[in-house]
């Protein structure tokens, strides 16, 4: 099983000012766009593997995996954003995320592509009102070498829809 | 005196006295002219006061003494039981059990003097004095004791001295000390003997110096005697006071002593004669002299290093094990299961004939299976640890509600795993409470109804399958239905075309829903809407599951049902439209091979007629939105599960067969699932989920 393991460790001394904020960020593809996660929550990353179905649960919740002895719940974040369902393909993996509040959870994505350190002033927040007619799951964009990464906002991502 | 490292030995005993004598009050009260009782009653008195004593609870002891002497003046017939002196005592064991509290938390017993309780005593045995002196209660209490054990008789007498010991025993006599020679004999029923020795010699240790102990003091701590041990004591103090420091000790059934005289010992004439079996004492003895000496110089700090040396025999056949330390256990075991599930798994595949191979997987899984079985087994404790506070609680429960009513339970002995014996006491004591407060009627009432006087809440336990059932039933007056029906109107939570469609039954189960209470006035005891539905969740927690059944007038019965083991059981797999499930054996009655011709319909329900019994049928794949992969012309497999004295039967696709599998949890993220009861990995790594077929019926 492949695993990437990552340090916490931020890169100091870039040229940029002393005060700013580093912040570590996998990126991560779904379909044509780039995702970034930060990588504090990030606790294994793991390739495709057989994902047990659960009955009666929303559909965007694939089931549940079997990783070292412990059951995890793995969800597609595709069906979460509403778009359309997962293609499985070699690069697809399901990254594990470790939160407080709803413990561990995996995450299907479409490609795993590398790690950034993005400072604060490479991150534009979500305007307010963006997030207020529609849910949003992203809190910010990421400028990277010219190319935007949006950033998902993971609670929101995996907080249980209160319908 | 340094006695902190037997603080948790007190506590253990003072919770147990303190429950014999709840009981016992308990059953005086029932029959007050009971002597078994008293006695009882005032040896366990007695001995918290000695216990209290030694370890320097002043208030405590204070508190039993006083109690020890009514007992002593009912054991000589100078009073009778009255309901108030029963009430008074019941105040002095509530009184006890918050010094205890006290002791359990700051190993202080804080400074309550109770002196009100106190005063109530003194009174009870004012009220009653007729002039009689009253007699002296020690020896009362070790008097039948020493008539019963006369082994000790000058033991003291048969102790091989050395030359040393004589010659510390002459010069002690030319100095003018006393020598004695005490003989101890400790209860048949003291358990932690080893302590009790201790005890007795730090107390006589205070009085003189032991120069002699036989066996070693070596021995006495490792628990090597029978019963009784033999001191040789120098002290400045009278025989009486020495024998008295040994008595204090609690569950000593007899202190005999006397002034040693040397020439009446065994080797003081046989010294210069044979020097041989001497030589050979002497090391023994010298060892024994110098341990005794170590311990004389420093008696404090001496201790405390020994104390593992101590607690080692005392815990003698039992070990306490943090439950943590099991759990990790537990878990291991988990893992060597799912281990050995996918070498069973890999065999299986490799369809090669190596029998040695598959002959020690066989043996493997013998042995994790017995493995697993004794962790469990660790993991047991009777429930009677939780149950044996309800009687009193009743009592209590009479006296504040006004009406006659009376506990009976069984089972007591039925075990359970630790976990859930911890959480059950309040689950158990809201439905006790709530059949004594709602369940029973007031006298008039059951008059009317025909009814003894005395109501009766029965507390039944007892093993099912794999499951552990517990009763509490009383012949009250049952749920009334109407009541819960409008109630549950005004507290919208149903609408008034709901609650009339409503079977009884549902009505019934609506008593679980959060913040219901049917009680008109709000009383201390329950009433206040609070208790049943953290009753069901507290159960639920557990996996296990509550039901209630009732009968307009006659009464109600609560049945909490439990699962004996948490975490590892024996398991069916089946697969339902290609996807594998695992359902606990414990609920499987039989597996049925039912032709589609069977199959009748009752109410547009599938029902089969197996053997006279007609059962529902429950198709799997339609409850698990799945695609059969059988065509409906086949034959079905049908599981036929049972839980309390419903049935049903699940048709599923095809089986696997038996294993045995490590239950866990499919984590807070998915919960919504009612009839998944949780998953497991399967040899090859896969997970599969395990379906609750009680939640299915």
């Amino acid at each position: 099983m492949e695993e990437l393991s990552m340090k916490n460790t931020l890169k100091a001394g870039d040229e940029r000012k002393i005060e700013e904020e580093f912040f570590q960020y996998i990126v991560i593809r779904l379909g044509d766009e780039q995702y970034g996660i930060d990588i504090r929550y990030i606790d294994n990353i793991v390739r495709m593997q057989h994902i047990t179905r659960v009955p009666k649960v929303p559909a965007y919740l694939k089931g549940v995996i079997n990783l070292r002895g412990e059951v995890l719940p793995v969800m597609s974040l595709r069906l979460k954003m509403g778009l359309e369902a997962d293609e499985l393909t070699r690069a697809t993996r399901i990254i594990i995320l470790k939160l407080e509040q709803q413990g561990s959870v995996g995450i299907i994505v479409d490609e795993v592509k590398e790690v950034v350190t993005l400072g604060t002033s490479q991150i534009e927040k979500m305007s307010q009102n963006a997030g207020e007619n529609k849910k949003s799951f992203i809190t910010g964009v990421g400028k990277h070498n010219g190319e935007l990464i949006s950033l998902l906002d993971l609670n929101s991502i995996t907080l249980e829809e209160n319908a | 005196m340094d006695v902190s490292q037997y603080l948790e030995i007190f506590l253990d005993e003072t919770n147990e006295h303190l429950q014999n004598l709840n009981t016992q009050i308990l059953e005086l009260e029932s029959d007050p002219e009971n002597m078994d009782n008293i006695n009882e009653i005032f040896r366990a008195a007695h001995s918290l006061k000695g216990m209290a004593g030694t370890m320097g609870y002043k208030r405590m002891q204070n508190l039993t003494h006083d109690m020890e002497n009514v007992f002593s003046e009912v054991r000589n017939g100078n009073i009778k039981v009255t309901p108030e002196m029963i009430d008074v005592l019941f105040q002095c064991l509530d009184a006890l059990e918050e010094y205890k509290n006290n002791i359990q938390e700051t190993s202080d017993e804080g400074t309550n003097d109770n002196e009100n309780l106190i005063k109530a005593l003194n009174d009870i045995l004012n009220g009653s004095k007729t002039g009689q002196a009253q007699p002296a209660k020690e020896e009362k209490a070790t008097a039948p004791a020493a008539e019963s054990t006369g082994t000790g008789a000058e033991k003291w007498n048969d102790i091989a001295f050395d030359d040393s010991q004589i010659r510390v025993i002459k010069e002690a006599m030319k100095q003018g000390k006393n020598v004695y020679g005490i003989n101890v004999v400790v209860q048949d029923s003291c358990i932690l003997k080893a302590a009790r020795a201790f005890l007795v010699f730090k107390a006589v240790e205070e009085k003189g110096e032991i120069i002699v102990s036989v066996p070693s003091a070596q021995d006495v701590e490792d628990e090597k005697f029978d019963k009784d041990f033999t001191l040789i004591v120098l002290s400045d103090y009278s025989l009486d006071d020495v024998i008295k420091a040994a008595e204090s000790v609690s569950e000593i059934a007899q202190v005999t002593g006397a002034v040693l005289e040397l020439e009446k010992t065994k080797n003081y004439h046989s010294e210069e004669e044979t020097q041989e079996p001497a030589q050979e004492k002497k090391e023994e003895v010298a060892e024994t002299k110098t341990e005794t000496r170590k311990e004389e110089k420093k008696p404090a700090a001496a201790k405390a290093p020994e104390k593992k040396q101590v607690s080692k025999p005392v815990v003698n056949r039992t070990v306490r094990v943090d439950i943590e330390k099991l759990d990790s256990l537990m878990n291991l075991v988990s893992e060597l299961i799912i281990a050995k599930n996918s070498l069973v798994a890999a065999s299986s595949n490799d369809q090669g004939n190596n029998t040695a191979f598959n002959e020690q997987i066989e043996y493997l899984e013998n042995v994790t299976t017995n493995l697993h079985e004794s962790v469990m087994k660790v993991r047991m404790v009777p429930i009677e640890s939780v149950v044996v506070k309800f009687p009193r609680m009743i009592r209590d429960l009479s006296k504040k509600l006004d009406k006659k009513m009376e506990l009976y339970m069984t089972g007591e002995e039925t075990e359970l795993d630790r976990t859930v014996v911890d959480e059950i006491g309040d689950p158990l004591m809201h439905l006790l409470r709530n059949s004594a407060d709602h369940g029973l009627e007031s006298a008039e009432v059951r008059a009317q109804r025909g009814k003894p006087e005395q109501g009766s809440i029965f507390l039944d336990a007892y093993q099912d399958g794999n499951n552990v059932v517990i009763e509490v039933r009383d012949d009250g007056n049952g749920i009334d239905v109407e009541a819960v029906k409008n109630k549950a109107i005004e507290r919208n939570l149903v609408t008034v075309e709901q609650a009339a469609n409503m079977p009884e039954k549902d009505i019934i189960n609506l008593l679980f829903q959060p913040g219901f209470s049917t009680s008109e006035k709000v009383t201390d005891v329950s009433g206040r809407g609070v208790g049943l539905d953290v009753v069901k969740s507290k159960i639920e927690s557990l996996s296990g599951e509550v039901e209630v059944k009732s009968k307009w007038g006659e009464g109600s019965t609560w049945t909490i049902r439990l699962p004996l083991t948490l975490a590892i059981i024996q398991a069916l797999m089946v697969v339902v439209g290609g996807e594998k499930y695992a359902i606990s054996l414990g609920s499987i009655q039989t597996i049925e091979d039912i032709s589609p011709k069977d199959i009748k319909l009752v109410e547009n329900k599938e029902v089969i007629n197996l053997r006279g019994t007609v059962i529902p049928l429950i198709r799997l794949t339609e409850v698990l939105d799945v695609e059969s992969t059988r065509s409906p012309e086949d034959n079905l497999i049908v599981v036929i599960v049972k839980k309390g004295d419903k049935m049903a039967g699940l048709v599923i696709d095809e089986l696997i067969g038996q294993q045995e599998i490590v239950i866990k949890s499919l984590g807070k993220y998915i919960k919504q699932c009612k009839f998944i009861s949780g998953a497991t990995i399967l040899g090859d790594g896969e997970v599969a989920l395990i379906l609750d077929a009680n939640a299915l019926l």
